[in-house]
C-alpha cells in the first residue's frame, strides 16, 4: 500500500480475496459483509476520529460509510483495490458530518486537552501524549489529519490517498508534509519535557 | 531526530505509531456487531433490495418536500389575496368615478377644513 512497498504476492492474494469477498457480499452474502467490516473497521474509525475528533461522532460516520458501501457495492470496480474505495466513502461522511456539526455548534476544546497537572507516571505519560496529539491534529483542516493518518498510520500510497481524498497527489504530498512538520514539533517538545 | 526531506515519500514509523495510538478506536467487535446488526434491521424493514432502502428513503423526502411546498403556497397565496386595505388619498378622491361619492365628499371636506 505505502510507496515503498510495491504490491506483493500477499498483497495480491489479498486483493483477490477482498474481489471474492465483495463479490459475495454483493450477492447477498452477510458473512462476507461481515469479513469486510471487521476488516476495515480499524482503519475506517480511527480515518473517522482524525476527521471528527470524537469517537461517538467518529463511529457513527464510520457506521454510515459501511452501510453505504453496502449499498454501493454495484459501483464497486472489483479490478482496484477495495480499500481506498472504501475508505473515499469513510472520508466523504465523515467530511459531511463534520459540515453539518459545524453548523450545529462551535466545536468547543476539550477542557482535558488543555488542562495542566502534576507529572504522570508512564502509563498516564502515554495517554496524555496521545491527548497531546489529538489537540495537535485538533489545530490542523480536516483533509491534512485524514492525509497524514492514511499514509503514516494506514501505510497509503500518496496515489491512493489522492484517490481517497479526492485531491491531486501533489496536494497530498503537501498535506502531509504539514501535518509531519507539526506532529514532529510536538514529538520533540514531548521528549524533551519526559527528559 | 532524523533529519527529514519535505515530501519523503515513506511512512513515518515514529508518527505513525503515536497516531494510532492516540487515535486508538478501542474493541472492533461491539462496532462490528453494531453495523452489522444495523444492517440487518434494514434489510428487514424494507425487504431484500438495497435500492428498496434507497427508494424508501427517497420517497420520504420527496413527500416532505411536496408537503412544505404546499404550505408555504397556501400562506404566500393567502397574503397575496388579501392586500392591506389603503387610505383614500386627495388624488384618489378627485379622480374616483361618480359612484363613490361618499369617500370623496368625506376627503374633500376634510381638506377644506384643514
Amino acid at each position: 500500500m505505502a510507496d515503498s512497498q510495491p504490491p506483493g504476492e500477499a498483497a495480491r492474494i489479498a486483493q483477490q480475496d477482498e474481489a471474492e469477498l465483495v463479490a459475495r457480499a454483493r450477492a447477498g452474502d452477510r458473512a462476507a459483509f461481515g469479513v469486510l467490516v471487521a476488516r476495515y473497521a480499524a482503519t475506517a474509525r480511527r480515518v473517522a476520529r482524525a476527521a471528527l475528533g470524537d469517537p461517538d461522532d467518529a463511529d457513527d460516520a464510520a457506521q454510515d460509510a459501511m452501510l453505504s458501501a453496502l449499498v454501493k457495492l454495484d459501483q464497486y470496480d472489483a479490478r482496484r483495490p477495495f480499500g481506498p474505495w472504501l475508505l473515499r466513502i469513510v472520508a466523504n461522511a465523515a467530511t459531511d458530518r463534520r459540515r453539518r456539526r459545524t453548523v450545529r455548534r462551535v466545536e468547543p476544546l476539550d477542557p482535558a486537552l488543555v488542562a495542566g497537572g502534576t507529572r504522570p507516571d508512564q502509563t498516564a505519560e502515554r495517554r496524555a501524549l496521545g491527548q497531546r496529539l489529538r489537540e495537535a491534529l485538533a489545530t490542523l483542516p480536516a483533509r491534512r489529519r485524514m492525509a497524514v493518518v492514511l499514509f503514516d498510520v494506514e501505510g497509503y500510497s500518496h496515489a491512493e490517498i489522492a484517490g481517497v481524498l479526492g485531491i491531486p497527489e501533489g496536494t497530498v504530498r503537501s498535506e502531509v508534509f504539514h501535518a509531519r512538520r507539526v506532529l514532529r514539533g510536538l514529538l520533540a517538545d514531548w521528549k524533551e519535557e519526559i527528559g | 531526530m532524523k533529519e527529514f526531506l519535505p515530501f519523503d515519500h515513506r511512512p513515518d514509523a515514529m508518527i505513525g505509531d503515536a497516531l494510532r495510538r492516540a487515535l486508538d478506536p478501542g474493541d472492533a467487535s461491539v462496532f462490528v456487531a453494531r453495523v452489522l446488526g444495523r444492517a440487518e434491521r434494514i434489510r428487514q424493514g424494507v425487504g431484500a433490495s438495497w435500492d428498496g432502502v434507497l427508494a424508501s428513503w427517497a420517497r420520504v423526502g420527496v413527500a416532505a418536500a411536496v408537503t412544505v411546498a404546499l404550505a408555504a403556497g397556501y400562506v404566500l397565496g393567502r397574503s397575496a389575496a388579501a392586500p392591506a386595505p389603503r387610505r383614500a388619498s386627495v388624488a384618489d378622491a378627485v379622480l374616483a368615478p361618480a359612484t363613490s361619492t361618499t369617500d370623496v365628499e368625506v376627503v374633500l371636506a376634510s381638506v377644506i377644513e384643514n
